[in-house]
Order: structure tokens, then sequence, then C-alpha cells
């Protein structure tokens, strides 16, 4: 233990729960557009948060007839770190559905990311195939023989389902000591080590896991 | 030549995707290379049927590979036509997430142009307004870039996405993606947009005036075309 891990056990301690709620979306919402596939939705994190937008909106609303100098001041603290705050949550949905747009049959079969998503987007995602399936089907696949009908053919050597490129490169950083810290890369005979502080560009693939259990943020 | 119609069709879908506006649905290129997939796969069966099911490829290598051509082509041929459509959906999905109502933007767009059209042909032909005017309310259907099919499906999504974001009512889904930099901003009027209500009471926006607004007020007016953001 040297001086810098003494310094973040006091700033751990610290932070009090509302930055860190926000620091979390933050990491959670650079984490989201970096990364290639859909990572697992913060459900606890974003209600915590939906609830506080919802308590200041109502406070901001209550006040705005003070005339006041004062509390009109704090009042546009208030809002400016809200319409912040919205942005956050805002892009990061939208990061999210930008992939369960694009990967859409893929999340759907493959139940490990199926889990990832929360109960609207589920639903999202599953209206959203079935209009567009219709929509192909009006147009022009009701014409075809039967056996072209499908839209996730895997025929023909190319497969029909897009999925996300997890061997993609992404920079990360090791933010807690690792124990097995040796990771290696699929397919190459690659090597290094993953040591606190530590920043790497790799595949995705080689880190997931570690991302996956927080041991390394991606940045 | 097979496949030509395909290839058209997928070079329409790359002009599309750096376009702004969408350009009309080639709905007879559509039905060519649809019926295309049809003719292919008549002869797919044509070919076939004297075998009664019992075809060995490595009797007959030029039937085989005749074969294998037409399904290559087919398969070709659903690419194009999926290529195209996605695209083309794909646009219409932006534009359902921006915010513009669509349809409506359609029903405007050719409207205006078949006012347009009729006015000039009436000016010109100095008393015939009527009959030119009902001519280019005509034309004006028939150019919707849209097809009836592509309609069905925006509505449906923008049906859809209003669902997933009436869940997110403080958030504003379909707002700006850019971080906010200042709780106010100067806007311009483009256009009269009538008085908005905000919380520092009524504000009339006529054309050409310029105001000092709250960001999240006027969001909508500025993707709308209203207002112009000034920096």
């Amino acid at each position: 233990m040297d001086i810098d891990d003494l310094l973040q056990e006091f700033e751990d301690k610290s932070v009090p729960a509302g930055t860190r709620d926000i620091n979390d979306l933050t990491q959670a919402w650079i984490a989201e557009r970096t990364a290639p596939e859909i990572l697992p939705y913060q459900n606890d994190l974003l209600e915590r948060l939906m609830e506080r937008i919802r308590a200041q909106i109502e406070l901001v609303e209550t006040q705005t007839g003070d005339l006041d100098p004062k509390t009109n001041f704090s009042l546009i603290l208030i809002q400016t770190e809200l319409e912040r705050v919205k942005f956050l949550v805002r892009s990061y949905l939208r990061a999210r559905i930008h992939k369960i747009d694009k990967h859409a049959i893929h999340i759907l079969t493959t139940p490990t990311t199926r889990g990832n998503l929360s109960a609207p987007e589920l639903s999202y995602l599953k209206s959203h195939l079935a209009i567009l399936n219709s929509h192909y089907l009006s147009s022009f696949l009701r014409n075809f023989p039967e056996q072209l009908r499908r839209l996730d053919d895997k025929a023909g050597g190319i497969s029909m389902v897009e999925e996300p490129d997890l061997d993609g490169a992404v920079f990360c950083k090791v933010v807690r000591d690792v124990e097995d810290r040796t990771v290696k890369i699929l397919g190459t005979d690659a090597e290094f080590e993953l040591k606190k502080g530590d920043i790497y560009v790799v595949r995705y693939s080689a880190v997931r896991e570690f991302v996956l259990n927080g041991e390394v943020e991606l940045i | 030549m097979y496949g030509d119609l395909g290839l058209k069709l997928v070079q329409h879908a790359k002009r599309t995707q750096s376009l702004v506006h969408l350009p009309p649905f080639q709905a007879e290129m559509v039905r060519a290379v649809t019926r295309e997939v049809r003719d292919l796969d008549r002869d797919v069966t044509e070919m076939l049927e004297p075998f009664d099911g019992h075809f060995n490829p490595s009797e007959d290598p030029a039937t085989a590979c005749s074969l294998l051509v037409r399904h290559l082509c087919m398969r070709r041929n659903k690419r194009c036509l999926l290529a195209y459509h996605r695209v083309r959906s794909d646009k219409i999905e932006e534009m359902c997430w921006n915010g513009s109502d669509l349809l409506e933007q359609i029903q405007q767009g050719t409207g205006k142009w078949s006012d347009e059209e009729g006015g000039g042909l009436g000016g010109a032909s100095g008393g015939g307004g009527n009959t030119s005017g009902g001519l280019g309310a005509a034309d004006g259907v028939n150019t919707s870039s849209l097809s009836p099919e592509e309609a069905e499906y925006a509505r449906q999504y923008s049906d859809l996405l209003a669902a997933y974001k009436g869940q997110w009512t403080d958030i504003d889904l379909t707002g700006s993606l850019e971080p906010p930099r200042d709780l106010f901003i100067d806007v311009r009027v483009l256009k009269d947009a009538g008085e908005i209500q905000t919380e520092y009471g009524a504000i009339t926006l006529t054309k050409n005036s310029q105001f000092f607004v709250r960001q999240g007020d006027v969001e909508r007016l500025i993707t709308q075309g209203f207002l112009q953001k000034l920096n």
C-alpha cells in the first residue's frame, strides 16, 4: 500500500452517494459508447437517478416564482446540472437503442445478451423486429419462393444475422488489481499483464470478462 | 442480364445514404428484381423436374452448375432488395427520431410542390388555373417518395418510438445529442411560431426577432426549423 492507495481510499469515502451515482452513470455511458456489444442495463442506478431528476424538477417548479436573486441563482445552477444529467441519460439510452437496432436478431437469439436489456428495451426490440419483418414481407418478400423468405438465413456461407465485432479495438484502463493478471489474446500468442493504472488498446474480447466485472474500465 | 437491376438498386441505396432527404421509391425496379427471382425459381423447378427428386450433382455437373448459379443469383437479388429496403427504413427511423412528423411533412412537401406548380402553370396560361392546379395536385400524390408499405412502416415505427419514449418523459429521448453547454442560448426566429409559454412568462416568436431563452424550452422549435441557434 502506498500513498496513492491511501488517497484512493480517502476519495472513495469522501464522495457522497449522489456524486458517485453520477460518476457511475458517466462511466456506464462511456463504456456503452465504446464497447462493441450491448452491456448490462444499469437498472438500479438509473432508477435512483431518475428519482433524483424528478425531485429536482419539482424543486425547480416550486421555486420558480421566487424572485429572491439568491434562489434564482441556485436555480440556474440546479437547472444546468439537471440538463447535463438528462443529456447523459439520454445519450446512454440512445447508444443502447442504436446497438439494439443494429444487432437485433443476434441479441434476441442469444440468451446472455438478451438478459442485458431492460424490459422496455426488450419489448421495443421485439416490436421493432416485427414491424420491420412485416415491412419487408409486404414490400417484396411475399412474392419470393417460400425457402427464400427467411431473414436469419445462414446458407451460402454468409449469415444474415449481424453480430457485434467482439474483436474490435477498445481503449481501457485497469482500475482494480486483478488476481490472475496475465491475459492471453485469443488467436494470437500475444500476452499482456493487467496492472492497476495501466492503459491499453486491445481487442474487446481479450478484456471482456474484466470489463463486465468492473476490474477494467473502458475509456 | 440477370443481376444488373440488383446492382442498380444497391447503387441507389448507396446514394440514399449520403442524401438528406429520401429519394422516390424505385417501385418499378423492385418489382423487376422480384420478378427475376420468381423466374429463376421457376427455371430451377423446371430443371429439376425430369430428375424427379433424385438429382445427383456429380453425374450431371453442367446442370448442377447452372442450378448453383441460379440459386446464387436469387440469393444475391434478395440481399440487394434487403439492402435497399434497409437503408430506406433506417432513413425513415432517423427521421422519426429527429422529431419531424414524417407523414405530415411528406404531405406538406407534396402539397406545397403542387401548389407552386399549379400557381406557376395557372399564371402562365392566364385562365386555366383550375385545371392545371388539379393536375399539379394529382402529380403531387405520385411524387410522394415513400411506397405505401414504407408509409405504413413509418407510422408503425413512430408509434413504437412514442411508446418507448413515453417511459422516459423526464428525459426527452429525442432531444439533442449535443452535450449542453449553457442553460440559456441566443436564438433567432426564422418563421413565425406564435406564442410559447416559458417559466419566465410568455414569449411571442415573430419572424426575425431574437431572444435569449432557456434551451430546453425551445429545443423542439429548433429541430423543427422555426428557430436558429446563434453562437
